[in-house]
């Protein structure tokens, strides 16, 4: 597991509550914590201070948002790997209280 | 030569069984259409076994399959609702709608009348139509064995044609419901749009506006096991149910819970094991994050 995020109040919160429904294995985690590490450092934040600022204003969130998108396309220009990317930072918000929009595969 | 058509044997599901089974499915196999047919017998049974008072029937409803609409419609329709994921994966959407302009004395007047004809109010227990002109044109007062409708046509409160069109359309939609588990199909209500947002789907589906949108019936094959992860949590029997007034509970007599698990309506609680597996598979399957 990547160190830096996985010792984040909200990084552990997060795996305990995706752990207590679904049982991920630890090689799904290390590719999770390497996709959410990937994006703080994109964003130059930490996890902590991302949950609280998207949780105290819609526009940091939705701001977030954008950047995930951005991040995601330019790691992943085809097919669906760039939804998967956005989907394991979605879940580390949901997991943590936030509020964010999910979708399905366009097709 | 002349063909004779075929008439179809339809046999349903037993009734313990759909009413055991009747889950919100929130997961659909957007892949697979539902048999235009099936829907039609959706409709019908609503059309026969809501009931209403004073036989009304206010509840009209929209079908509307996703697949057909263009883009723009669709998107518009999914985002009054805030694009529920339920929503954006049924292939069928039934918006039932409760018409408030059939909650007027003379339209009770004029069913009850039909019920009349049709040996459903009997005169045995005081109905004529004679009566009925008492009751709701001049305001007479109803005699001992029919409902007080002097007080509903002159007394009534500006929200109570919301009020009863909403509540008798929800009925309808319940036996929406089970008639849909009954085809074998998925399905659940969620809300038809945001309350702000109501207007769009009035536009979109251009509906009078005296149709006040009540359900959102979600319909199609279900992506999840038929059992949707086990029954959802109910509270329990005693207290919810009481007997002679309200302090007295019913008393539930074991011998009758045991042949309804035999009979499919009692079954396992949710969640059973491995629902959150089918949960994590169904996410990866649709693109929704875990």
């Amino acid at each position: 597991m990547n160190e830096v995020p996985a010792r984040a109040t909200t990084v552990r919160r997060w795996i305990e509550s995706v752990d207590g429904m679904y049982h991920l294995s630890e090689g799904d985690w290390t590719e999770r914590l390497r996709v959410l590490d990937e994006w703080c450092r994109e964003i130059g934040d930490d996890p902590d201070r991302v949950i609280a600022s998207a949780r105290a204003s819609r526009d940091a969130k939705n701001e977030y948002m954008r950047s995930l998108k951005r991040f995601a396309r330019e790691r992943h220009p085809a097919g669906r790997a760039a939804h998967d990317a956005e989907n394991v930072v979605r879940s580390f918000f949901i997991h943590n209280g936030a509020r964010v929009f999910v979708r399905p595969y366009e097709s | 030569m002349a063909t004779v058509e075929q008439a179809q044997v339809l046999t349903g599901q037993d009734f313990y069984r759909v009413c055991g089974l009747r889950r919100s499915i929130r997961w659909y196999k957007t892949w697979k259409p539902v048999e235009r047919e099936k829907i039609q017998r959706i409709l019908e049974v609503v059309r026969v076994t809501g009931s209403s008072p004073g036989n009304l029937q206010p509840w009209r409803a929209v079908v509307v399959e996703q697949a057909k609409l263009p883009r723009e419609k669709r998107e518009r329709l999914l985002r009054a609702d805030n694009m529920q994921g339920g929503h954006v994966l049924a292939p069928v959407w039934i918006y039932w709608f409760g018409d408030m302009s059939v909650v007027r004395p003379e339209v009770f007047k004029r069913r009850l009348g039909e019920m009349i004809d049709a040996g459903s109010a009997p005169t045995a227990h005081g109905w004529s139509r004679e009566v009925m002109d008492a009751l709701v044109d001049h305001g007479e007062e109803a005699p001992e064995g029919l409902p007080a409708l002097n007080e509903i046509a002159f007394q009534m409160r500006p929200e109570f044609p919301a009020q009863a069109a909403y509540s008798e359309t929800v009925g309808a939609a319940v036996v929406g419901l089970l008639a849909a588990v009954n085809e074998g199909l998925g399905t659940s209500l969620c809300m038809p749009a945001a309350p702000s947002k109501a207007h769009i789907v009035r536009e979109e589906l251009r509906v009078p506006d005296t149709w006040l949108p009540v359900w959102l019936q979600l319909v199609g094959y279900p992506a999840e096991d038929a059992e949707a992860g086990g029954q959802r949590p109910r509270l329990p029997f005693e207290e919810i149910f009481f007997e002679g007034d309200a302090t007295a509970v019913f008393q539930r007599d074991p011998r009758v819970v045991r042949d309804l698990e035999r009979a499919g309506l009692l079954g396992a609680p949710a969640p059973t094991p491995g629902r959150f597996d089918e949960l994590k598979r169904l996410a990866q399957m649709f693109g929704y994050p875990i």
